[in-house]
C-alpha cells in the first residue's frame, strides 16, 4: 500500500502566453506515493500553484503527462475531466471559494449530490461529520457569505472531503486560519495521509506547515530544486 | 441524481435574485398576455366581421348567369377569307337566366353530407312605390323555412312575424328603413313595379331590421310562390340556391363536387367576397406580428439578465467546474433557470392575458350589432403562447448558458 504510485508527472513544461510568452515550468518531474502528505513550497512566481492546477486536471494546456491513479489524464476531455475531479480529487483554493447563496452544509454536499453515489440522507450526514471534523458543524446551516474567512476555509476543507477522493489538493490551506487552526488542519490531513491512505499536496508559503509534512519539494523558477 | 442537484442550484440560484427573476418573468408574462390578448381580440374582430357578413351570405351560391357569349357567326363562318364584312349595332339575344329546374338541383345539393341546409331564392330589381313615393330596391323571394335555417332570417323581424309570409298570399316584408322612408307601417299597402312593368299591391306583415344598413333600405321578402307569380316564371324556378355546408372555411371541396354534378355557376363564399378573406387574414398578419414583436423584446430582456447573472455568478461557476460539475452541467442550470423563467411567464401570461381580455371585453362600443369590443377564445391560442413563451427563453437562455458551460475555472480561480 505504502509504495502505489497515487500521482506521477513526467517533464511537465507549461508557458504562459500574456502578456508574452514566458515558460513557467520548465520540464518537471515527480511521483507521489498513495497516502503521502506533501507540500510544494517556493517563492511566488516559482511556478508552484500553476503546477498544482496542472495536476488538478483543471488546466489542460501543457505538454508532458499527467497520471493519477495509474490513469493518464493527459489528453481527455473536459467532461471526462470533470468527472474524474468530482470523484477522485478534492481541492481547497487560496480564496476559500464557496457559494454564496447556499448555506454551508449544501456547498459541502454538492459534490457528492453530483456524484450522486448516496442518498441525499447519507450525504447529510456525512457532511455533518466533515463539518464536524473541522469544528465548524454549528454554523452548518448558515449562509456560506455570513461566514469569516477561516470559517470559510474549514467549510471548503470539509468540502473537499466529501467524496473520499484519493487526492486532496490545497493551496495555501492555512492562509487564513489562525495557528490553533492551522495546527488542527494540520492534525486532519496527517490523519487522512495516515489512516485513511489518502494523498495530499499542499502548496504553501508557511515553512512551519511544510515542515510537518512527509514531504517537501522546492520550486524556484519553474524546477524543483 | 446528477440532474436534480443541477435544479437544485438553478432554483437557489432563482429565488436569491427575487426582484432580476421577477422582472424576467414578467417580460415573458406581458408578452405571453399580449399575444393572447391580440389573438382573442382579433377572432373576436373577425368572428364578429363573419357573423355579419353570414347573416345575408351563404357558404356556397348556385346560379345561372346568361354569360356574355362571344360567339359571332359571320367571324366563323368567313373565317381566313378575302371577304369585306361589317356589322352595324350587333345585338345580344336574352337567353334564359335563372333556374328552371331547381327542384331537381336541390334534392342533389342535398345528398351531400357536408350540407347543412339548403334554400332557394328568387331575387330581382323593382321599385317600391307608396303614394306618389317611388324608391328603387330588390325583393327576394324565398322558402321561409329553409332562409330561416340559412340566415335565422325570422331573428331580425322586429314588428310583425315571420310566418306571416306562409299565411298571406300577397303579404310583404319590408326593410325598417325603406318603410320609415316610404311612411309605412305593418298592414299597409305597397306597391311593386317590375322591371318588366308589372305591377301589384302586396300587404305589408311584418318589418325587419338587419345589421346592414343598405338592407334595410332596399330590400323586401316575398314569399317564393308569390314571387314567381310577380315576374311570370314556373313553378319550379328559382335564380339562386343557396347552400350552407358545416365547415365553411372549406367550401373548395365541396364546390368541386357540386362542379362535376350541377351544369350551373357554383361560387364559394371566399370567391365572391375577397375583400372578408382578405381582411381577416391581414388582421391575423397585424396580430402575429405584434405579439413575436412583443416576445421578441421579452427574449431579448431575458438575454440580458441571464448574461448578467453569468458574469455575476461567473466565480461560481469556476468553483462547480472545480468540484467535479461538466460543461453540460452547467448548461443544464442555467438552461432550466431560462426554462422556469419560461414556463411560471407563460402560466401567469395565460391568466393575465385572459383576465385582459374579459376587461375589454366589458368595453362599451355600440356600433352595428356589437355591444362591446368582441373577444373569441380559441384554445390554440393559449397553447400557442405558452409554447411560444418558452421557445423564446429558452432561445434567449442559450447563448448565455454556452458562455457559462466554456467559463475556464483556472483563469477564474487564479484570479
Amino acid at each position: 500500500m505504502e509504495n502505489k504510485t497515487s500521482l506521477k508527472i513526467r517533464n511537465l513544461v507549461k508557458y504562459f502566453h500574456e502578456p508574452e510568452t514566458f515558460q513557467v515550468l520548465k520540464g518537471v518531474s515527480f511521483e507521489v506515493k498513495k497516502g503521502e502528505f506533501l507540500s510544494i513550497v517556493g517563492k511566488s512566481g516559482s511556478g508552484k500553484s500553476t503546477l498544482l492546477y496542472v495536476l488538478s486536471t483543471m488546466d489542460t494546456d501543457y505538454e508532458g503527462t499527467l497520471q493519477i491513479n495509474g490513469d493518464l489524464l493527459t489528453g481527455k476531455t473536459q467532461n471526462q475531466l470533470a468527472a474524474f475531479r468530482n470523484e477522485h480529487i478534492g481541492f481547497v483554493f487560496q480564496f476559500h471559494y464557496l457559494l454564496p447563496e447556499f448555506s454551508c452544509l449544501q456547498n459541502v454536499m454538492l459534490p457528492a449530490l453530483k456524484l450522486g453515489k448516496y442518498s441525499t440522507k447519507e450525504i447529510e450526514h456525512k457532511a455533518y461529520e466533515s463539518l464536524r471534523l473541522l469544528d465548524i458543524e454549528g454554523q452548518a446551516l448558515k449562509s456560506a457569505n455570513k461566514l469569516s474567512g477561516g470559517q470559510q476555509q474549514r467549510v471548503a476543507i470539509a468540502r473537499a472531503l466529501i467524496n473520499n477522493p484519493s487526492i486532496i489538493m490545497t493551496d495555501e490551506p492555512t492562509g487564513n486560519l489562525d495557528s490553533k487552526n492551522t495546527e488542527a488542519v494540520l492534525d486532519i490531513f496527517r490523519g487522512l495521509a495516515k489512516e485513511n491512505g489518502q494523498t495530499i499536496i499542499c502548496v504553501t508559503h508557511d515553512k512551519d506547515f511544510a515542515n510537518n509534512t512527509d514531504r517537501t519539494i522546492e520550486m524556484a523558477d519553474g524546477l524543483i530544486i | 441524481m446528477a440532474k436534480s442537484v443541477n435544479i437544485q442550484i438553478a432554483s437557489v440560484h432563482l429565488t436569491s435574485k427575487f426582484w432580476q427573476t421577477f422582472v424576467a418573468i414578467m417580460g415573458v408574462t406581458f408578452g405571453v398576455s399580449m399575444y393572447i390578448f391580440m389573438n382573442s381580440f382579433m377572432n373576436g374582430v373577425n368572428k364578429t366581421q363573419d357573423d355579419l357578413a353570414f347573416s345575408a351570405l351563404s357558404h356556397i351560391r348556385i346560379y345561372n348567369q346568361d354569360n356574355n357569349h362571344s360567339y359571332n357567326p359571320i367571324e366563323s363562318e368567313y373565317d381566313n377569307s378575302q371577304t369585306v364584312f361589317n356589322i352595324h349595332n350587333r345585338k345580344s339575344i336574352q337567353y334564359t337566366s335563372g333556374i328552371k329546374n331547381s327542384y331537381g338541383i336541390v334534392s342533389l345539393v342535398e345528398k351531400q353530407e357536408e350540407v347543412v341546409a339548403v334554400a332557394r331564392q328568387i331575387n330581382f330589381s323593382v321599385f317600391f312605390r307608396s303614394g306618389s313615393k317611388k324608391i328603387n330596391g330588390r325583393v327576394s323571394g324565398i322558402e321561409l323555412e329553409q332562409e330561416d335555417k340559412l340566415f335565422k332570417s325570422s331573428e331580425i323581424v322586429t314588428q310583425g312575424n315571420w310566418n306571416n309570409l306562409q299565411t298571406h298570399k300577397s303579404g310583404i316584408i319590408i326593410g325598417k328603413l325603406l318603410a320609415e322612408d316610404l311612411g309605412l307601417q305593418v298592414n299597409s299597402s305597397i306597391n311593386v313595379l317590375t322591371s318588366d312593368g308589372v305591377s301589384r299591391n302586396y300587404i305589408i306583415v311584418g318589418i325587419f331590421e338587419s345589421s346592414l344598413k343598405d338592407i334595410d333600405k332596399t330590400k323586401a321578402y316575398l314569399n317564393i310562390t308569390a314571387a314567381r307569380q310577380l315576374i311570370g316564371e314556373n313553378s319550379d324556378y328559382a335564380s339562386d340556391i343557396l347552400i350552407n355546408i358545416k365547415d365553411r372555411d372549406n367550401t373548395v371541396p365541396v364546390v368541386k363536387k357540386l362542379g362535376l354534378l350541377i351544369p350551373f355557376q357554383i361560387e364559394s363564399w371566399q370567391e365572391a367576397n375577397e375583400q372578408l378573406v382578405a381582411g381577416a387574414s391581414l388582421r391575423n398578419v397585424i396580430a402575429i406580428a405584434v405579439s413575436f414583436t412583443i416576445l421578441l423584446v421579452a427574449g431579448f430582456g431575458i438575454y440580458n439578465i441571464m448574461n448578467m447573472t453569468i458574469n455575476e455568478k461567473i466565480k461560481e461557476i469556476a468553483i462547480l467546474k472545480a468540484t467535479g460539475f461538466s460543461g453540460k452541467d452547467i448548461k443544464s442550470i442555467f438552461l432550466s433557470q431560462a426554462g422556469a423563467i419560461g414556463l411560471l411567464g407563460g402560466f401567469l401570461g395565460v391568466i393575465l392575458g385572459y383576465l385582459i381580455s374579459l376587461l375589454i371585453n366589458q368595453i362599451p362600443f355600440n356600433v352595428a350589432s356589437l355591444e362591446t369590443l368582441p373577444i373569441y377564445f380559441r384554445v390554440q391560442d393559449f397553447v400557442l403562447a405558452v409554447v411560444f413563451g418558452v421557445l423564446t427563453t429558452l432561445i434567449a437562455g442559450y447563448l448565455p448558458s454556452r458562455k457559462a458551460a466554456k467559463v475556464d475555472p483556472v483563469t477564474i480561480i487564479r484570479g
